[in-house]
């Protein structure tokens, strides 16, 4: 059945520079902000464009994000025609492999895309944080005639160096890209999301996919490629909260966002709702020891101790006497009583031992270039009375991990 | 078919609950912030593995409709079986002008529903009782003691029909309102076959009442078998029940018992946010659902999804429903709020423990 656009969602990402957060799952099936995990931002925005096919591309670990995804029932992407589908590398009768970069990627299911044979293909990654109607975007694109339509947007000039950046003429058509320039012209980043004309991608793909030379990668192969054959590439201004959140750093950054109003991450907001899969349980409990403050809680949680400039996620546990401050507890973490949690990323179903002290604040730090947030992976147990410094990160075989 | 089918009586009962049923029946009055209460007897029908469920709607339904949809909240959205809607007076002004006469009559008016039961055995609820029940055992039990009908009956107080059982648990006589034996909780396992013959014979005659014609005239007849449960249970039928009921949850105990991890209690999923608690915020001792922002103090209450408590306002011993909103300054204290209710300002509300105070659906202080 014919569709004017689907989206291609670009999660096979191992998540490498989130270490031991990511565990047994893929990056974009890490929870985020209490009650979400990052792929929910992209198939929400989906669902609220009235995108209502959406291919998942996965290859790492894809079991916990398979199952979260399921039907995709709570993002009503579960429809008749269309839905939401995960689509894994697969044997063909020339030969099976993985997917070698993003572009080969959707190079290997130009199948899927023609089974619904769209004008359009929207691009979009599964590691970022943010609310963006892809529908004004593809206003743009069919508006302005586009081939290729990259979502931009202003940065800090002395951020850009670390960005890819899109140098455009006065119509905001690109004339030119530059991977991460040390002198940048412009300050218009690209976000990573694409919306392209499916005939002109379904060609560049496959010219890229015989290039034996090639990376096989969007970034650094098929939009310079597209780029220098003259084709239309005009960049979308986004204005509004996006941040790429695979770093530990920036991560446990966006979680703070969601506690200062100034940051423009408002999750509470309804007219753009963020969908997501949780399970049932009781409200939020928070005993007369209870002192919680500038902090967000999720169901499930049962608090009895002292929380501050935290997000909490659903059934968090904080005993009586714990501390917990400017910190991430993934779903089902366990404070036990008297410990201390500053500065840390708890994973899923972790647990600190009474009397236990994981992370320390940036002030303490004899080097702050080398201070960090403590990151202890899902399922990991920190014994009573052990401390865990800044910046250490432990998996639950205990084996500690260096930041490379 | 070996297992049991579920059937949930939805109702309008005396109205004990004033203002909390003036928008909807008993069955969808939220319980415990994040629940209603039919949600309970239909997480305890899942979690027993029962996968068909017939709901007998009657009266103010629209809430309730809305709450249960395709049932798939409760897993029970299925392409053959799983949740039925039975408006069963909608249709029908010859049975009493829409009138609920008794539980023979609405079963009477479904009968086909009825004969096509897949399962050998019907459970029969009402949905005013919150209570987390190992439907299962009340199954193994009633297969055991070779019981014609098992009633569910609890050591509580409250009105309604109480049970006396012998030495065996069988029902030895079934009284209203006397507050003495065990209360019973409307909770009913049968055959299906049974149920079917108990129908033809009682409303042929015009006798529409289960409790009436079967459970104190028949306790001779038929095995009537009582099954005592001995865990929490809320059986809501007027404003100060549910107040207590309500603030019983904000006990530890109480909540390990209904919400017992084993067998959850299922709601219809919400996409509210986690709760925002600000840095002058204080709450203790309280329930909080997802959504809220709470700025001000809140202690001994429950708080359903998207309520917001302004500045320097104080909620002590509410109940407050979806979307209540407490602005600047206000102060309520021992208030069921229902839902969006607005409070004013500065407004100072107070209610009695014994006598909360309750504000209608949208109400404006």
């Amino acid at each position: 059945m014919k569709k004017e656009c689907i989206a291609m969602l670009l999660a096979g990402g191992q998540g490498s520079r989130l270490y031991v957060l990511t565990g047994d799952m893929a990056k974009p099936a890490v929870p985020f902000g209490g009650k979400f995990r990052i792929i929910d931002f992209p198939l929400s925005n989906c669902a609220n464009s009235g995108i209502d096919t959406v291919g998942v591309l996965t290859q790492y670990r894809p079991l916990e994000l398979n199952n979260y995804i399921g039907s995709g029932q709570p993002w009503e992407l579960d429809r008749m025609n269309g839905g939401v589908h995960i689509l894994p590398p697969y044997q063909s009768n020339t030969g099976a492999t993985w997917y070698k970069g993003t572009a080969n990627a959707i190079c290997q299911n130009i199948g899927f895309v023609d089974l619904y044979d769209p004008e359009y293909v929207a691009v979009l990654s599964g590691d970022h944080i943010y609310k963006m109607d892809y529908s004004l975007m593809l206003r743009r694109h069919k508006e302005t005639g586009a081939d290729c339509t990259i979502s931009v947007m202003e940065v800090p000039w002395h951020e850009a160096s670390r960005f890819g950046i899109m140098n455009v003429d006065g119509a905001d058509v690109i004339t030119d890209f530059e991977e991460k320039p040390a002198q940048p012209k412009s300050n218009l980043a690209s976000m990573g999301i694409y919306i392209f004309t499916w005939k002109k991608l379904r060609a560049y793909l496959l010219q890229d996919d015989a290039d034996p030379a090639s990376a096989n990668d969007f970034g650094k192969n098929v939009i310079p490629a597209m780029l220098r054959a003259g084709e239309k590439m005009v960049a979308y201004r986004f204005e509004g909260y996006w941040k790429d959140v695979g770093t530990l750093d920036s991560l446990w950054d966006a979680n703070m966002d969601m506690l200062s109003p100034g940051s423009g991450l408002n999750l509470l907001d309804k007219r753009w709702p963020i969908y997501s899969r949780t399970p049932s349980c009781p409200p939020a409990f928070f005993a007369e020891t209870a002192d919680v403050g500038n902090s967000a809680v999720a169901k499930g949680c049962d608090i009895r101790g002292e929380v501050k400039n935290t997000v909490l996620s659903y059934n968090a546990v904080v005993e009586e006497g714990a501390v917990v401050t400017y910190s991430v507890l993934m779903p089902g973490a366990v404070v036990k009583k008297g410990a201390r949690v500053e500065y840390a990323i708890l994973g899923e179903g972790s647990l600190v031992g009474e009397g236990a002290h994981v992370g320390a604040g940036p002030e303490t730090a004899a080097d702050p270039d080398k201070w960090g947030v403590a990151v202890l992976g899902p399922q990991t147990e920190v014994a009573p009375g052990e401390t865990v410094p800044a910046g250490a990160m432990l998996d639950k075989t205990h084996g500690q991990e260096a930041k490379v | 078919m070996n297992g049991m089918h579920g059937i949930i009586f939805s109702y309008e009962k005396s109205n004990g609950l004033r203002e909390l049923t003036e928008p909807r029946i008993h069955g969808s009055v939220p319980f415990g912030g994040s629940y209603r209460m039919v949600d309970f007897i239909l997480s305890d029908m899942v979690n027993a593995g029962i996968r068909d469920v017939g709901v007998i709607m009657h009266g103010k339904c629209q809430s309730m409709m809305d709450h249960l949809r395709s049932g798939k909240s409760w897993d029970l959205s299925r392409s053959f079986g799983g949740l039925t809607l039975l408006p069963v007076f909608a249709y029908n002004s010859a049975r009493g002008n829409g009138r609920f006469r008794g539980k023979l009559e609405a079963l009477d008016v479904v009968k086909d529903y009825l004969r096509h039961i897949r399962q050998d055995y019907v459970l029969l609820a009402d949905s005013d009782v919150a209570l987390n029940i190992d439907l299962k055992a009340v199954l193994e039990t009633h297969i055991k003691t070779g019981a014609d009908i098992t009633a569910v009956c609890a050591p509580s107080t409250g009105d309604g029909l109480y049970l006396n059982l012998d030495e065996t648990g069988r029902v030895r006589e079934a009284v209203d309102e006397q507050h003495q034996g065990l209360r019973c909780l409307q909770i009913f396992l049968l055959r299906t076959d049974l149920l079917l013959s108990l129908v033809d014979r009682f409303v042929s005659r015009h006798e529409y009442s289960f409790q009436g014609c079967v459970l104190q005239g028949l306790t001779r007849e038929l095995h009537i078998q009582g099954y005592v449960f001995h865990g929490f249970a809320a059986h809501i039928t007027d404003v100060a029940g549910y107040y207590a009921s309500s603030m019983r949850l904000l006990d530890p105990k109480v909540r390990q018992d209904l919400f017992c991890p084993d067998r959850p209690i299922y709601a219809k999923e919400n996409d509210a946010a986690s709760t925002y608690m600000d840095p002058q915020g204080g709450c203790v001792n309280s329930l909080v659902d997802d959504g809220c922002d709470i700025q001000g103090s809140v202690r001994n209450s429950i708080l359903s999804r998207g309520v917001r408590v302004e500045k320097g306002a104080v909620v002590d011993g509410c109940i407050l429903f979806k979307d209540t909103v407490v602005k600047k300054d206000a102060v309520v204290r021992h208030v069921i709020a229902d839902k969006a209710v607005k409070i004013g300002p500065g407004v100072h509300l107070e209610g009695a423990e014994k006598y909360p105070l309750v504000l209608g659906k949208g109400a404006e202080v």
